[in-house]
């Protein structure tokens, strides 16, 4: 089967001011790698995770694969057909096809509409895929689960897990091939992640969605993705079946995030893999594979240079010298 | 047996709305032992943020403490006239929040809060610095000294809760108050701050009170726990009483739902289903009754009560 | 539209609250009316010169008495408020309408478009109006529409600065991402998401620049800049009344009540709406 989306090499730089970058005086570089290569593919009808850590550059991510953010590099192939970038060097997706879903439920949805306007909108904005946008409104809000008296409620006066549905049912309007989530589940309480999650798992099988699931929250990746990339300042560290990488990570960050979580079952001791300090800043990225600042098991090659890709021949790649066996 | 850090009472606070009185809190009862770790475990609208706000005596105008004591100490802090109310506040009661820009002020540098937290303390400032340095240090914090120069927007969000949580515990409170303090960040970041706590609350052996909704960081950091659900307390105890043998069927569905505690990878996750009742038109009997699937006549009728002796459950079917 | 309505209800329900706002709503209201009805309500001809009760103090004939043409204050006054208030209305309504237009296209267009107009709006902010004003009427002669002309052109930056600093801050929020991500054209996002979340502070603005505008006309019909002689303008009765106050005070007590009436309701009630719609200012429910 062919993939839905290919992304080769992608790449997305932020110039600095000159003022600032004088100002901090250690570095002397004017631009910010925020996505420094990143390949992946997703197919149709299939899930995707990206998880990193804050700073991994993984919304950042999603904001340049809907042609928010300029790339800098790299190529985005869409069902087979590369896509365009504009003049601002962004990509130009056929917006039909692609949704973005984002990581603040309320804020995402403009303040002074009603759910019913901002549910009709998609098909104001692209004409010709619905008679009655009205009509279609309520149809998207029964779809998600919620009454029609929601139709005539404003943002603020939704629930988190309300307008996360507002949010799954304007993104599904126009039927896309491929959703992407930014954090569907953030700021949810436990017993309502599951609502979304399912949601989501629903409609994808009604409607063969490919879907890129971006989140930190390792434990609901296990359920809803087959497949997961972790990444790591704006690189993939390791990538693959879902169900390889939590039985066997290779790559020690990987490993680190695994054991992180704290587990709900009071009697177990915690395997903390000791990861120290904190994701550095992209404005003084480490040498070499910029993992190994806070590496347990980093030795003199690590920062020298970036690791290549490495595989066993099965669903998994990682990129380490030194990876867990 | 020692006086207790905290000791909530029967505690019932309403807020009067144009629509109507909204009972928040109903009839709580909460023990925290000296030097212990509470842990308090609700999901929206449970009402914590009100309780925190009746413990620090920080309600809003139309709240209405209609019946309860809160003893810290011993002493009924609803009765402290707000001069000795103040003098507690930061200094033998400290809070944590979620957001750690509610506890930093934007405009002040680092060492400028961290000095003025002191600001009861007599000792002359070279001595206040070093304190504030140490305790960065004890905090996990890298180049304390330099780190005093800096204001709160230089650093990055697991930095500036360490920041709040070391500012908080510069005075040794009796209590401290955590209310979702690592909600927002990172796994890996929540590890070490909870890593840190437990060593900081093992040196100062203050009591805290921690809530939270992530199931793993109560279990691992908390030696008792309490189950909140709308406005009222539904199981308390060890922690390893309510969570692997949960009594209230709330409790046993949220454990359920908690995706870290599934084992088998599954593509239906569990949901509780139904919604909060409305505070302002509660139902009479037990409250979870429209969401409960294991209740019975009297549950519609009879408001259960919190019965029990170190496990304390508030269910009609509870332990049939 | 069942929602202004809503909105309009909501407001007049916390002004009802606000004494000091609905004290505003209430002069505003009765200046308006009396400057609409002025033609009915005045007992004389603004213009009736007698020149043998020159200067009378107020009496039942005169309420506010006579300038120094025996010409009826009242009169003028109430005929001077229409045209202070015909100012006020067209010259903010075009600067706000224009200034719209510049500050949501400097604020959302790109960077050379937004360069350009900060530096008109800079360069024709820094022009002292009464300088500006000197200088347009050495070329057209002094008129009504010398002044509105004028203060149109002093005010268009003044609301283009703010509209654009609005327009800026909303732009990097996650709901006009998320229109851009659906595909919602510039226009679409301006009109439908930018518009309706800047229009609060802008209508704020607009109330607290009436008195602004009625005092600017004021003083350059003062000067004599403006509104031509016989026609009566606050500015002008205001004039008259300085050269003639030795005999008697009253033109001038006239010519300024109504000025400092205006200031004071449109500034109470502006600032009352201010509070009203703004939504960190709104009560909580008190939700746990």
């Amino acid at each position: 089967m062919s993939d839905l989306l290919l992304v080769r090499d992608l790449r997305v730089r932020y110039p600095l001011d000159g003022g600032m970058a004088s100002i901090l005086k250690r570095n002397r570089r004017a631009y910010v790698d925020v996505v420094h290569g990143v390949s992946l593919n997703i197919k149709r009808g299939e899930t995707l995770a990206v998880v990193g850590e804050s700073g991994s550059g993984k919304t950042t991510l999603a904001m340049a694969l809907c042609g928010l953010v300029p790339l800098s590099g790299g190529e985005v192939y869409f069902d087979g057909k590369i896509l365009a970038t504009g003049k601002d060097g962004c990509l130009r997706p056929d917006r039909r096809r692609i949704a973005l879903m984002f990581q603040d439920p309320v804020g995402s949805l403009s303040p002074r509409m009603t759910v019913r306007k901002l549910l009709a909108e998609p098909f104001r904005i692209h004409k010709g895929l619905s008679d009655d946008p009205d009509r279609s409104a309520l149809d998207l809000l029964s779809m998600v689960g919620l009454g029609t008296d929601f139709a005539d409620r404003y943002p603020h006066q939704l629930s988190g897990g309300q307008a996360r549905r507002v949010g799954v049912a304007r993104a599904l309007a126009l039927k896309p091939d491929l959703l992407i989530a930014d954090e569907p589940t953030a700021g949810l309480d436990v017993s309502v992640q599951g609502e979304v999650l399912n949601l989501l798992a629903d409609l994808q099988q009604e409607m063969g969605l490919g879907i890129m699931l971006i989140t930190h929250n390792l434990n609901i990746v296990r359920h809803v993705a087959r497949q997961m990339s972790i990444m790591y300042l704006g690189r993939f560290l390791e990538q693959g079946l879902s169900e390889l990488i939590f039985s066997h990570p290779r790559h020690p960050y990987t490993a680190a995030l695994l054991a992180a979580n704290p587990s709900p079952d009071p009697d177990a001791t915690p395997q903390r893999v000791k990861l120290t300090g904190e994701v550095p800043s992209l404005l003084q990225r480490p040498t070499g594979c910029e993992f190994h600042t806070r590496c347990p098991r980093v030795q003199a090659d690590c920062r020298e240079s970036f690791p290549g890709r490495q595989s066993d021949g099965g669903d998994q790649t990682w990129n380490c010298f030194h990876a867990i066996v | 047996m020692a006086t207790p850090a905290l000791d909530i009472r029967n505690l019932s606070v309403s807020y009067q709305t144009d629509r109507g009185e909204l009972r928040a809190l109903r009839n709580i009862n909460l023990q925290i032992p000296a030097g212990r770790i509470i842990g308090i475990v609700g999901e929206s609208g449970c009402g914590k943020s009100t309780l925190i706000s009746a413990i620090i005596r920080l309600l809003a105008p139309n709240a209405r403490i209609s019946e309860g004591e809160i003893l810290f100490r011993g002493d009924d802090l609803l009765g402290l006239d707000p001069k000795a109310m103040r003098a507690l506040r930061g200094n033998e009661i400290s809070v944590v929040f979620q957001d750690p820009m509610t506890s930093l002020n934007p405009v002040l540098t680092i060492g400028r809060q961290m000095l003025d937290v002191q600001h009861r303390e007599k000792h002359p400032k070279a001595k206040k610095r070093a304190r504030a340095i140490k305790m960065l240090e004890r905090v996990g914090i890298p180049d304390p000294a330099e780190q005093l120069n800096r204001y709160p927007h230089h650093l990055s969000g697991g930095m500036r809760q360490r920041v709040a949580i070391a500012m908080a515990l510069m005075t040794d409170p009796g209590l401290l108050i955590a209310d979702e303090p690592t909600t927002a960040l990172d796994a890996t970041l929540e590890a070490q701050i909870i890593y840190r706590l437990q060593q900081l609350q093992r040196d100062f052996g203050c009591a805290i009170l921690f809530i939270s909704h992530h199931l793993g960081v109560i279990a691992e950091l908390c030696d008792e726990v309490v189950v909140m659900y709308a406005g009222e307390v539904v199981e308390s105890g060890t922690t390893r009483d309510v969570f692997l043998k949960p009594q209230h069927p709330y409790t046993r569905k949220l454990l359920d739902c908690d995706p870290a505690r599934i084992k088998q990878a599954t593509r239906k996750l569990p949901v509780i289903d139904g919604s909060l009742p409305d505070l302002l038109e509660l139902p009479g009997g037990c409250v979870f009754r429209p969401r409960c699937d294991r209740c019975i006549e009297t549950c519609a009728i009879e408001r259960p009560e919190l019965k029990g002796d170190r496990h304390r459950v508030a269910c009609h079917v509870a332990g049939l | 539209m069942s929602v202004q309505r809503g909105v309009i209800a909501e407001i007049f329900g916390r002004l009802r609250k606000d004494s000091l706002g609905m004290t505003g709503l209430v002069i505003v209201v009765v200046i308006l009316l009396a400057s609409i009805f002025a033609p009915v309500l005045t007992p004389h001809d603004p213009l009736e010169v007698d020149v043998y009760n020159r200067l009378v103090s107020p009496s039942w004939q005169h309420w506010l008495g006579t300038d120094q043409l025996g010409r009826d204050v009242l009169s003028r006054v109430l005929f001077g408020g229409r045209i202070a208030l015909k100012v006020a209305l067209v010259a903010i309504s075009v600067s706000m309408a224009v200034g719209l237009l510049l500050g949501m296209m400097a604020g959302f267009g790109p960077k050379w478009l937004d360069r350009l107009l900060v530096i008109c709006f800079d360069t024709l902010r820094s022009f002292p109006t009464i300088m500006f004003a000197l200088a347009i009427v050495a070329l057209t002669g002094p008129s009504l529409n010398t002044v509105i002309g004028v203060i149109i052109i002093t005010s268009i930056p003044v609301y283009g600065r703010i509209v654009r600093t609005q327009t800026q801050a909303l732009r990097e929020n996650d709901f006009i991402l998320a229109e851009r991500a659906m595909g919602a054209s510039t226009a679409r996002i301006l009109r439908d998401h930018i518009l309706p979340n800047i229009a609060a502070p802008l209508l704020i603005l607009a109330s607290m620049d009436v008195p602004a505008v009625v005092g600017m006309e004021a003083g350059l019909s003062f000067l004599g800049l403006g509104v031509t002689p016989p026609t009566p303008s606050w500015g002008n009765i205001l004039s008259d009344g300085y050269s003639y106050l030795r005999n008697s005070p009253w033109p001038i007590i006239a010519g300024g009540i109504p000025l400092i009436l205006v200031t004071l309701g449109f500034t109470f009630f502006g600032e009352s709406l201010r509070d009203i719609l703004d939504p960190k200012l709104r009560g909580k429910d008190g939700k746990g």
